[in-house]
């Protein structure tokens, strides 16, 4: 009810908040976070990901027919070995102060990256180069530590201004360039304020937008978003909703104001099983576990459309094992099971010798409908003799406690991957994101077979293998990948989302009266 | 000894236990907020970050110290005005920075509310007069009314306004109205408005002063010295409004802390661009120095208030400093 409450209030407020004078050619977005950094090294949530889109170009890009097509390169070739590329560049090309884009920004992004007092997640994307220099002005060659198959691919890295960094290539978190970004790209920063971030067109862009500015409010409020898009039709709301959520879309499935557009982002949601917890180390406990849950009634009730999962991989992943048959729901079989097991009831409770079935469910806040699910969760456990024990913290907390400290029996969250699923650090017992002390031995041989293989359909067979394996052993219950769905108004001709970064083609997208 | 020099003596001595009262406060703040579980760290590296870039970021945000040797560090380096920069919020920004702006805005709310509420009660007292029975029955269910926490007030205000912009949009083709969604970014004062009326409705704020000026003016109006001033013929509003100074001012300063806590969160309902905010949501992403930085200002302000009252009722009532004050 104050749920309720909150969010219906949430709705005036942030109406108050982006609605604007009626003359302004302004694209109104809002999102769930506020972007972070604009440095588009330290860009590490889905907000300041989109955001730098509009502000910063790369090498090259993803078309929208998913080919690689030329941005701030105009051609390039590989060496005949495979050893290095060379590309050239864009010419008469204007960072937004004005100044030149040259080769020496290229090479200066490639060692700023490669600084090892450059602190940040995504470094190891620049492990593979070994050297970059400029020819002219308007030329780079980039040499490879090993023959890479198709190396432009690895070009989306975004471009920083050499200028703009007086201190060399150590670049910090804390740089003021974060907060006063100086791109190529086609909007530049008018204003980045603590919720709010506009931008306004780059006249100078070798294809200027169309739209004059564009404005991000943060506005937390999932409710407070879908009533903004219903006004969408003319000034008083906003023109797009990142991420619809699922049981919002049929409102605008005919609407004459509103279109749905698919986001297609690579992401599964997963109930984890940490395999140092008593009682979860034994698969007859997981696969009962896995039993008893009803994916699909948590599914549509809770979150909306979605396919339901039988390993690491969805449905549109070329790893996907069509032979895996995902499980159903079967209380019958997972109290055989559990019985045959020598888990006997006691008092409500399953316990085998001083092992007892109550376990520690900790879930991030934040996260979308999760007291819903738990409590649909703890109600089908309950069935099978199995107590769960809720425990919601927020999302740092969450973070140092699950991941970090791994005190924890059971959690559930989503992972996101860029392009493809790469589970290496997941399921491998030494991988860096294996947080639930999962050690198999015929996993961690198969991910590293196929990590050392240079042959790609020898690649896909050892992940579907792999997908058999883990449907199998249960690290995690894979639960459900969800249809995402952004709202965008009609008043917006000419767009296209791209697949995870979103505004990749923006400066095509056009915004009618 | 003169009244001057005790009157400064005085108000040194409450300036030290002031200063005493904000690094004791300091020191909790800083140590409640680096003891919480997870830290910037985590609020902003992805899972599976290395531990080595880990440890350098835990060096970069000063977060490898521990926390008591973090706080001496911290309190040498506000004495001089450096509070150090924000970690995640608006990383590398020094804290005032980002905090002075957003507190200015959250004082400037909860100052006028206070001043509009002031100005509200003192007309409603003159107009109402002494209390009656007949009266009663109009105060009493408005003593109830706005009894209410100030962000139950702003939730329920927000229903009927959000329900009036609807009812606006459909009628008016989708154009938002002059009167109401204004955004923030085109300085429009009134998400303001919206937000100071629900702090004046809300907490018994408007009750309470209109009841504390009441019942002063009632009193004045009844003394010996105004009937002896009315008997001299001369006007009484100076003599009413010099003896009901100190009081409204004592009141004011004790209700400020009372605002400024309402005020954090009725900001974040009317989604304004203040201190309130702020510390929510540096406190989400564990950017203590932020977070430290804004508490500072929020008790500051408090502690700065209660010692303005302090003296100007000394100034103005010889006996406070007599007694110690």
């Amino acid at each position: 009810m104050m749920n309720r409450l909150l969010s219906s209030l949430l709705v005036s407020c942030a109406l108050v908040a982006l609605a604007a004078p009626a003359d302004a050619q302004v694209f109104r977005y809002p999102e769930d976070a506020r972007p972070t950094s604009l440095l588009p090294f330290f860009a590490e949530d889905m907000s300041s990901v989109r955001m730098v889109e509009l502000i910063f170009d790369s090498l090259v890009i993803v078309n929208k027919r998913g080919d690689l097509e030329g941005s701030l390169a105009s051609s390039w070739t590989a060496d005949p070995d495979n050893m290095g590329i060379r590309f050239v560049l864009r010419e008469g090309v204007k960072w937004h102060d004005g100044r030149d884009f040259s080769a020496d920004d290229v090479v200066f992004t490639i060692q700023a990256a490669q600084n090892p007092k450059t602190v940040f997640n995504a470094k190891s994307k620049f492990g593979f180069i070994k050297d970059a220099s400029a020819e002219g002005q308007y030329g780079v060659h980039i040499t490879f530590n090993r023959p890479i198959n198709e190396p432009e691919r690895r070009f989306l890295f975004k471009i920083l201004p050499k200028h703009a960094f007086k201190k060399g290539t150590r670049i910090s978190r804390k740089d003021r360039f974060g907060r006063k970004p100086i791109g190529t790209g086609p909007y530049k920063v008018q204003k980045f304020g603590a919720r709010s971030v506009s931008l306004e067109v780059n006249p100078d862009y070798w294809a200027p937008a169309r739209i004059g500015e564009v404005l991000m409010q943060h506005t937390p409020d999932k409710s407070a978003q879908v009533s903004l898009l219903q006004y969408s039709g003319k000034q008083a709301g906003v023109q797009a909703v990142i991420f619809l959520p699922p049981k919002n879309v049929p409102i605008f499935e005919n609407s004459d104001q509103v279109t749905l557009e698919p986001y297609h982002t690579v992401s599964w949601w997963y109930m984890a099983y940490n395999h140092k917890s008593k009682g979860l180390n034994d698969p007859v406990v997981r696969d009962a576990i896995a039993l008893a849950i009803n994916r699909e009634e948590l599914l549509e009730a809770h979150l909306g459309r979605g396919d339901i999962l039988g390993g690491p991989f969805t449905e549109s992943s070329p790893f996907y094992n069509f032979e895996v048959e995902p499980r159903e729901q079967d209380i019958q079989r997972a109290n055989q099971m559990l019985d045959e097991a020598g888990y006997k009831k006691k008092g409500g409770v399953r316990r085998k010798g001083r092992t007892k079935l109550q376990f520690r469910f900790v879930m991030d806040k934040e996260l979308a409908s999760s007291q819903a699910l738990l409590l649909g969760i703890e109600a089908q456990l309950k069935k099978i003799g199995i107590r769960v024990k809720a425990q919601y913290v927020d999302h740092a907390r969450y973070r140092e406690q699950v991941f970090n400290r791994q005190k924890y029996d059971l959690t559930l969250n989503v992972w996101s991957f860029e392009e493809v699923e790469d589970v290496y650090p997941l399921f491998h017992s030494k991988g860096v994101m294996n947080f639930i002390n999962y050690n198999n031995s015929e996993v961690d041989n198969l991910l590293d077979t196929a990590k050392s293989t240079r042959d790609y359909k020898k690649y896909k067979e050892y992940m579907k293998q792999l997908h058999a394996v883990l449907n199998r052993d249960l690290p995690y219950y894979f639960l459900w990948s969800l249809d995402v769905y952004s709202g965008l108004s009609r008043q917006l001709k000419g767009t296209f989302i791209q697949p995870y970064y979103y505004f990749t083609s923006f400066e095509e997208w056009e915004l009618s009266p | 000894m003169s009244r001057a020099a005790r009157l400064a003596i005085a108000a040194l001595r409450r300036a030290a236990g002031g200063l005493l009262l904000l690094v004791g406060a300091t020191f909790v703040i800083y140590i409640t907020i680096r003891s919480a579980p997870g830290d910037a760290i985590d609020a902003i590296s992805p899972m599976g970050t290395p531990p080595d870039v880990k440890a350098r970021l835990m060096a970069e945000f000063g977060l490898d110290r521990d926390p008591f040797t973090g706080y001496l560090a911290w309190l040498v380096r506000s004495l001089t005005g450096d509070f150090g920069e924000s970690l995640v919020f608006s990383p590398g920004a020094p804290v005032m920075e980002v905090a002075l702006p957003a507190f200015g805005r959250t004082l400037l709310l909860s100052a006028s509310a206070l001043v509009v509420c002031l100005i509200l009660a003192v007309l409603a007292s003159l107009l109402l007069g002494e209390s009656s029975r007949r009266q009663q029955l109009l105060t009493g269910p408005l003593y109830v009314a706005t009894a209410a926490p100030s962000f139950v007030v702003a939730v329920v205000f927000a229903q009927v306004v959000n329900w009036a912009v609807n009812v606006y949009l459909v009628q008016n083709d989708y154009v938002p109205p002059m009167w109401y969604p204004i955004p923030i970014y085109t300085e429009s004062l009134m998400p303001y408005v919206f937000a100071g009326f629900a702090l004046i409705a809300g907490d018994g704020l408007f009750m309470d002063f209109f009841n504390a000026v009441r019942a002063e003016l009632t009193a004045l109006r009844n003394a010996q010295f105004i009937a002896a001033v009315k008997a001299k013929g001369a006007r009484t509003v100076g003599h009413i409004a010099r003896n009901m100074f100190m009081p409204l001012l004592s009141g004011y300063a004790a209700r400020l802390p009372i605002v400024l806590g309402g005020v954090v969160i009725v900001e974040y309902i009317f989604t304004l661009d203040g201190g309130g905010y702020l510390l929510l949501e540096a406190s989400r992403e564990r950017d203590f120095p932020v977070v430290v930085g804004i508490s500072v200002l929020f008790t500051a302000t408090i502690i700065g208030m209660n010692l303005l009252a302090d003296i100007v009722r000394a100034v103005i009532d010889p006996r406070e400093v007599a007694h110690g004050g």
